[in-house]
This record gives structure tokens, sequence and C-alpha cells, in this order.
């Protein structure tokens, strides 16, 4: 039992003092940004990072770990009372549970939610314990061919399978590359795309892109096109507990969308939006009265949260085993990691265990405070939601500006700023998605120092990738992966056309 | 179905713009000067790489926008009909009018003055109100932040430094 003593040292670590003040700290952040819209996990930890640098890595990546699942239980208040969903995986609880909210069950919705996640955030942590040093035994065996064949794999994964369309996911992600490429060159300190800027040697930094993208740019989105509209704001009515029924109604989606969500954040397929797809259908499928779905039915709710918070949780498997980020959050929390000069990867767990696993144990930890900060305290949250529009946002753009300007007190950075926003705001008006640029500007360098030593290591011999079995197992899922879907479009569509 | 024009003038641009993007990094790329005595795993591999996929989606993209329009775009996005344009420039005044004084008038007056404007740009009527929440909430985070986080802000003309 490697494992268990591991997992027991680990909580020796997160159960101090400081660490269970700042994961409390994380927790309660991360619910009050959920419930704010506008605000998510990604930017909030982005604007946590410079003042965070001084402090011991092992409580404040506690507490970002806290932030990024926390804000899975805060975001499904949000969907649930308001119908405007944060992110892409809460459109479903939007849909389903604004629908019970409407017909005076926001109580047993905001429930069964709150619950589901925290089962379901403790079963995927309990998976990560046993998946995390499996994953790290597999890792060991790669070299840079192998690094670089699965950062190619959630390049792909990240930007051309999720979403809309693959152009506008792959322009995403090869903009971030781009951002990622200016500065000196880690190998040879030769400097690239500076333009001649003295402050463009350092490199563009992730929390002026993170803050300008989700922050400014949504801002100006926001103003720009949305501000006519009003949000209507359902009331919490009735009992907060669920009935007899609605635990029995609940507890297998929970279950199920556990199993559905785990995996699909443990691949490097990151995002919770397949999951959570998956399980509405499967739930609907499955239900003993389906006309209920789309009018409020409970499983429409349990299914997808659980789903949700299992995949987030997921994530963290190849973020901490392989050093591989496959959502925003992931990447940023990556760079969180690197501003303290740790790579996470297979050897973090050797040189660090005691973070890791202090990491991995305030987790179980963490669920627990949520459940309780999100079931008896919903209430004040819900007054977050009170909060008018134009303050919540000149709010936001205080602390994002604070941010950007905290980093050296460069009015550079501030321009930078507002110039990486008005992309934002354009990125989001033709719905190009924005998560790839942070995978690809903080992932990319690293993936171009893997791609320089194998090609060291084989004297530029490009074969070197499909000729180590691992690197060419991974190439040819990525290929699978990137080619397979359109072409199983076109045979059913010519099915669909001969019938 | 809504009729859609068959080119569509903002799609384009931004493609265009990923083209030019990209044709900069490959030009740019040629600049970078070679040290490694292998000239495939120098400094310049990865940035013709990355040049030629920006550029490569670019042209799909123009392509698609010329070919009635990029692919599965939501048509009925709310409000894109009725841009708010006065409301974007009064937040880009608020950002930019920030990063112009924040120097020397410091970081509250600064922030102050951001937060009156965004939120007169969402529409709000009270100015009043709103420069009142704003220093309150400038002084607080400020103090938070310098003296609990050790961050350093510029002071202002109230800082006495």
């Amino acid at each position: 039992m490697d494992t268990f003593s591991a997992l027991m040292s680990g909580f020796a670590v997160a159960l101090t003092a400081t660490n269970l003040m700042w994961g409390f700290l994380g927790v309660t952040l991360g619910t009050a940004i959920g419930v704010l819209p506008g605000v998510g996990p990604a930017l909030t930890i982005a604007l946590l990072l410079p003042a965070t640098a001084k402090l011991d890595p092992t409580g404040a990546l506690i507490m970002f770990a806290g932030i990024y699942y926390g804000a899975m239980f805060g975001g499904s208040t949000t969907s649930i009372l308001l119908n405007t969903p944060g992110e892409s995986a809460t459109i479903i609880t939007a849909m389903e549970g604004n629908m019970m909210a409407k017909s005076g069950r926001a109580g047993p919705a905001l429930a069964t939610a709150a619950i589901g996640s925290f089962v379901a955030g403790t079963i995927a942590t309990i998976l990560l314990t046993v998946m995390a040093p499996v994953a790290v035994e597999f890792a060991l065996k790669f070299g840079p061919a192998e690094y670089f064949a699965v950062m190619v794999l959630a390049f792909t994964t990240v930007s051309a399978v999720l979403g809309a369309s693959a152009a506008r996911g792959l322009a995403s992600l090869f903009f971030g590359l781009a951002i990622g490429l200016v500065g000196l060159d880690s190998q040879t300190g030769q400097a690239r795309f500076t333009l001649g800027i003295p402050e463009l040697l350092d490199g563009i930094d992730v929390v002026v892109v993170a803050v300008g993208l989700f922050a400014v740019g949504e801002t100006l989105y926001i103003a720009t096109y949305l501000n006519r509209q009003v949000d209507k704001l359902e009331q919490m009515k009735g009992s907060i507990w669920m009935s007899r029924g609605d635990w029995k109604r609940s507890w297998k989606p929970w279950l199920r969308g556990t199993a559905l969500g785990f995996p699909f954040g443990m691949i490097p397929a990151g995002g919770a939006e397949i999951p959570t797809f998956l399980s509405y259908a499967i739930e609907k499928k499955l239900a003993r009265h389906p006309e209920e779905f789309g009018k409020g039915a409970i499983e429409g709710v349990a299914g997808p949260e659980a789903a949700n918070n299992a995949s987030a949780t997921g994530t963290l498997v190849p973020l901490l085993t392989l050093g591989l980020p496959t959502t925003a959050t992931a990447a940023i929390i990556l760079a969180a990691f690197q501003q303290w000069g740790l790579q996470p990867g297979p050897l973090l767990f050797q040189t660090q265990p005691e973070l890791i696993w202090g990491l991995i144990a305030s987790m179980y930890v963490g669920n627990v405070i949520l459940l309780i900060l999100n079931l008896p305290l919903v209430g004040i949250w819900v007054k977050l939601l009170e909060i008018p529009r134009p303050l919540l946002y000149a709010g936001i753009l205080i602390f994002a500006t604070l941010g950007a300007y905290g980093l050296r007190n460069s009015w550079f950075d501030l321009a930078l700023l507002y110039g990486i926003g008005v992309i934002g705001f354009l990125m989001r008006r033709y719905d190009i998605p924005v998560a790839p640029v942070l995978v690809g500007m903080i992932l990319g360098p690293l993936a171009e120092q893997q791609l320089r030593r194998a090609l060291a290591i084989s004297q530029g011999d490009l074969s070197i990738f499909l000729t180590q079995p691992i690197s060419a197992t991974v190439f040819a899922i990525t290929a699978l992966v990137l080619v397979g879907p359109p072409v199983w479009r076109r045979i059913a569509a010519r099915r669909a056309a001969t019938r | 179905m809504t009729a859609r024009a068959p080119v569509h003038p903002g799609e384009l641009l931004l493609s265009l713009g990923l083209v030019a993007l990209g044709a900069y990094v490959v030009y740019g790329t040629g600049g970078i000067a070679e040290t490694q005595s292998y000239a495939k795993i120098g400094p310049r591999l990865f940035p013709y790489l990355i040049g030629a996929g920006l550029t490569l989606c670019g042209a799909v993209l123009a392509w698609h926008a010329l070919a009635g329009g990029w692919r599965n775009v939501p048509l009925d996005q709310e409000g894109h009909d009725t841009p708010d344009w006065p409301a974007f420039a009064i937040v880009s005044v608020g950002i930019l009018l920030h990063m112009a004084v924040i120097g020397w008038a410091g970081f509250i007056i600064a922030s102050t003055l951001l937060f009156v404007l965004i939120a007169r740009g969402f529409g709000s009527r009270r100015p009043g109100r709103d420069a009142v929440i704003a220093v309150l909430l400038g002084v607080v985070v400020f103090f938070i932040f310098t003296l609990g986080l050790g961050l350093s802000l510029p002071k202002g003309p109230f800082g006495g430094a």
C-alpha cells in the first residue's frame, strides 16, 4: 500500500492549520467566483499569480485547486437561478435546472447539483489517487519524442475536437503558440519576435493574456452586445432539501455522471462538454419519465453536474503526471507551478511528494467544505447575483488592470492587456474558442523544447517520432482524432442519402 | 433558416488578419540568427511550423467566409444585430485612461476613473454612487495587495511618497 501511505503523508500536509486555511480560502473564493457571472477560475487564478509568487507553493497550489473545483460548485448555482451558463459545460444544467427553478423547485435543483458535485468530486479524487501512481509509472518511460507526441495529441483534442469548428479551434491554438514564441529562446537565448521592444524580451505574461481574454474581452463583449438583455433571477422558493423521491432519482445519475466525466477529463480530451452532454442523453434514455426532460427533470441536473465535476478532477491526472493541461484553468495552474520553477510530471512525484500528495489530500477536505458552503449557506451566495451589472464589471476591471499592472508596474502591460482584450472581444463575437490560446501559449514552449531534444537525439531525423512505439501510437491516435470525425460524418451523410 | 449574405466581411477580415500574422511569423523567423549546428533543431524550426499553421488556418477560414460563412456559427446570437458601440467606446476609454494616468495619479485615482467609466459604459446613471464605491474598493484593494500581499502599487499624490 505505497499509495496509501503517500496519501496519508499528504493528509499530514493538508491538515496543517495554514494549509487548511489556504484550502478554505480557495474553495470559498472558488464558490464566489463560480457564482458571479463574468468571472471564472482561469481568470481568478491568473489574477492571483503575481500576488502568490512569494508564498509557499504547497499552500498556494492547494488554494488554486480549491478555486478550480470550488468554481464548479458555484457555477451550478448561477446556471440554475439565472440561466446564464458561465462555461459551455454548464449549458445543460442551465437548461434543465432553470426549468426546475421556474416551477418552484430551485431548492432540490441546487441540492442535487451540490450533493452530486460532492459525490462526483470525492469519487473522482479517489480515482485520481489510484490512477496518478499508475500514470506516473507509465510516464517514466517517456522520452522527448513521447512527450512531444502527447503534447501534439493534447493540442489536437483541445482545439480541433471540441467546439463547433476545427478550423477556428486550430486558428486559436496557433495564435496561442505564436504568443508563446515571443521572448528569448529558452535554449539559445536568441530574441524572437520582440519587435525591438525591451518589455517583450521576457515574453508575454500569461496573466496579461488570460486577464485580457477573459476579463477585458468579456467586458467589452457584454457591454457591446448583451447589456440590453435583462437577466431574470429565479427566487429560491420552498425547501432547499430534497425529498425521498428526489434522492431516489438522483443517486444513480450521480454515479453514472462520475463514471462518464472522469475518463473524459483524464484522457487528454479536455473539457467537460462532451461528458455532460452524454450524461444528459443517457439519463433521458434511462429515465422513467423522459417527457419531463426539458421541463425540469432532476436527473438532467444530477447527471451532468456530476459529470462536470468528475471531469474537472480528471483533468488533474494528465496535468500532474505528465504536465499536460487540457483546459484553460489547467493551463493557468501549470503556469502557477512554473512560477516556482516546478514542472509537473513523473519527476515531481519523486522530488516533491509532500506537495503533490498534500494537494491531492486537500481535495478530499475541500469537497467536504464545499458541500457545507453550498448547501446550508447557498442563500449567501445567491446574494452575489444581485450585484448590479455595471458595478460587477467595473469591479472585475479594477482587479484585471491591477493584475496586469502589478506584474512590473509598467503601462506597457496595460496597453497589451487592452490589445488582447480587443482580440478576446473579436473571438467571442465570431465564436472562436479561447481556451486553445492559453493551452497553446503555455504548452507551446514546452513542446518546442521536447521537439528539439528529440531531434537532437536523433540527429535531426524526423522518423524518430514514428519508430518509437509509444510516440508512433500516440501520433496514430492524433491522426485518427483529427481525421476520424469528418470522415465519419461524410459516411453517415452518404448512408442517409442512399437510404 | 435565416438568409445569410454570401460574403461575411467581418469573418473575411479576421481570416485575412490570421493569414497576415502567419506570414509575418514566417518572415520574422528568417531574421532569427541560427546558432545550432543542426539547422533542423535550432530556434527557427518551431516558429516556421507555427507560421505555416497560422497561414493555413487563416486561408481555410477565408475560404469558408467566402463560401457561405464560417461553419457552425450559432445563428441566433442575442444582441449581435444591435451592437452598442458607444458602450464599447466608453469602456475602452476607461481602460486606456487608466493606463495613461496610473503612473502619476496613483492606483486609487486611476481605478476610480476606470470604475466610474466602466459602470457608465454599462448604463449606470449614478456616477456619484459609483465614485464612492470605487474609492472604497480602491482603498481596500490597495492596502490588501500592498501591505497584505507585498505587491508594489503606485501611491500617487496622496501617498506622501
